[in-house]
């Protein structure tokens, strides 16, 4: 269709209004990180007067009573433990029920509707076990329960994935006397790779982003860094930082911030078919 | 070799099953018993049964009423503001879009974030003192309100909710409207239909499903919610903004009173399921 220059001048307006208004409070975060303590309190604007990485170097200065680093590692290995064993409890079951219909009426519709059970129902449960397992405040019973979270949509894609994949390939392998785990692993593994990727970077973002089961489930040893952040402003009572908690708060969100950036069309894409066939 | 062979389908779901079976069906099975014991901390292991008290005490709860209606209010209001302003806003940038794919990217960035930081990060950006909507609102028309009190905590948590989410269903309604053939709007151009009755006629019915999907996902994520809300008021602004999911939280950890806690989860649970089937009912007759 023909384009209108005036119409397309308007979406552009319309587009940056929107990437403005939407991401504000992340500019506006941003912004103040780079603000000594005096500025933020005199020029709470959209400027800087005088950009500093004080705040930043205010981070490491009180790693005695604030370990970001801790919090960073706890999110990274419960988040990383978290989406790689939903990725691999999802794959074999995935393949049986593309495959072999088995689990299609029962396993698969019984974990996507996982995605519409509100979580704090299994919050109370889960801590009165893991109580009795000594699994509290440790970062493998925080994996675990980021896996659970992440079932639903691993298991969607990775699902669209194999049934996507030409059924061709694998019947040839067969005749020619390959097992099913060579199929599995020799074929369909390299084949289905892409959507092994995204649901592993999709469900490392929400694992990462997760707060309610790391609010119930840790008190300190696996505090992840959504809590840690949030500690961050009840501990420091009325007199909060603010140029530190805005230093902390980026770096919280950077790792899934740059992910997204670098693979925005992975995540697109999967997220739509996700959403749609899910 | 053939037999086998039809066991290993079973197999291979076999992990899944279990670990579905220890981190569900197990903690679903103690919320059965405990919702009809009375228990505490100290009695985990030998809870006494005592019907069904704790759904009673639920039910005659004027807090638990509250939460619901406030997070039923909250889902309804947030999601049809999502649904609409991510409707219009992949229907108007598609062009832009289109021609440059990776704008997508920085309109997706919100729902990227965790929505607890995004709570975390308002609570600076809407300080009275140091918060920079606060500063321009008294710059420019001399006032600015208390954004998170009793009065404007419901519209402040809403917006936030809708700012943060309305990517996601720009995202879902874009590649519904992307994946449009060109050749069935020209057709309809050719005939003379302006752009507006190809949007009502063609577009719209279209992506009916996507829309009915995309409600019922944003509908679903808002009622549960926990996170922004968690961090921002709380239970504070008088108990105004307790949501279900916080309700149930300070129930149990705050309260200490497990059985009514669990009780009242099972209830949301059911609550939950019924609107579940109810606008997946509605998806099927739409689709």
């Amino acid at each position: 269709m023909r384009q209108n220059p005036l119409m397309m001048f308007l979406r552009i307006v319309v587009f940056a209004i929107a990437v403005f208004v939407l991401n504000f409070p992340l500019i506006a975060t941003l912004l103040t990180s780079f603000k000594s303590d005096a500025e933020i309190s005199a020029n709470p604007a959209l400027w800087i007067d005088q950009p500093t990485l004080a705040n930043y170097a205010g981070i490491l200065a009180i790693r005695d009573r604030f370990d970001i680093f801790h919090y960073l590692g706890n999110s990274v290995f419960a988040a990383g433990v978290g989406a790689v064993l939903a990725t691999l409890l999802a794959f074999p079951a995935a393949y049986a029920i593309v495959r072999h219909e088995v689990g299609e009426r029962w396993l698969l519709p019984m974990v996507t509707n996982l995605r519409a059970i509100p979580l704090i129902i299994f919050s109370i449960p889960i801590y009165l076990v893991y109580q009795q397992l000594h699994l509290l405040d440790t970062k493998i019973g925080l994996a675990l329960i980021l896996c659970l979270v992440n079932l639903p949509l691993v298991l969607a894609l990775i699902v669209n994935g194999i049934r996507s994949l030409p059924i061709e390939v694998e019947e040839a392998a067969r005749v020619d006397g390959a097992n099913t785990f060579a199929i599995l692993t020799r074929i369909v593994l390299p084949m289905a790779l892409p959507a092994i990727a995204s649901s592993l970077i999709l469900a490392f973002i929400y694992s990462w982003n997760e707060f309610l089961f790391g609010l119930i489930l840790t008190t300190q040893n696996a505090v992840p860094m959504t809590v840690g952040a949030s500690f961050f402003f009840s501990a420091s009572g009325g007199g909060v930082q603010w140029g530190i908690a805005s230093a902390v708060m980026i770096i919280s969100t950077l790792p899934p911030l740059l992910i997204s950036l670098v693979a925005y069309r992975y995540i697109g894409r999967s997220l739509a078919a996700g959403a749609v066939k899910g | 070799m053939e037999i086998a062979d039809r066991r290993i389908p079973y197999l291979l779901v076999t992990p899944l099953t279990a670990f579905l079976l220890a981190l569900l069906a197990v903690p679903l099975a103690i919320d059965l018993v405990y919702s009809v014991s009375r228990v505490t901390f100290e009695t985990l292991r030998a809870p006494r049964l005592i019907g069904l008290g704790n759904f009673v005490a639920v039910i005659q709860d004027a807090g638990f009423w509250q939460a619901l209606w406030f997070s039923l209010k909250f889902a309804v209001a947030a999601s049809v503001a999502q649904l609409v302003l991510g409707l219009f806003l992949a229907v108007f940038l598609a062009p832009l879009l289109k021609k440059v794919p990776w704008l997508m990217a920085l309109l997706m960035l919100p729902m990227m974030l965790a929505p607890a930081l995004v709570g975390l990060m308002y609570r600076l950006v809407l300080h009275e003192f140091v918060g920079v909507v606060p500063y321009y609102l008294y710059l420019y028309t001399g006032d600015s309100p208390a954004f998170l009190d009793a009065a404007n905590a419901f519209r402040t948590l809403v917006t936030i909710e809708v700012l943060q989410w309305t990517p996601f269903a720009l995202l879902i309604l874009y590649s519904a409207y992307a994946g449009i053939s060109d050749d069935v709007r020209e057709a309809a151009a050719i005939d003379g239909a302006g752009a507006l009755k190809i949007l009502r006629h063609i577009d719209l019915p279209l992506m009916l499903p996507t829309i009915v999907i995309t409600f019922f996902f944003r509908f679903i994520d808002s009622f549960r919610v926990f996170d922004n809300v968690y961090v921002l008021t709380g239970s504070g602004a008088g108990g105004s903004t307790t949501t279900i999911s916080i309700f149930i939280y300070e129930a149990f950890f705050r309260r200490n009173d497990i059985g009514f806690a669990v009780a009242a989860s099972l209830i949301f649970l059911a609550l939950s399921f019924l609107v579940l089937i109810g606008l997946l009912r509605l998806g099927r007759r739409h689709a």
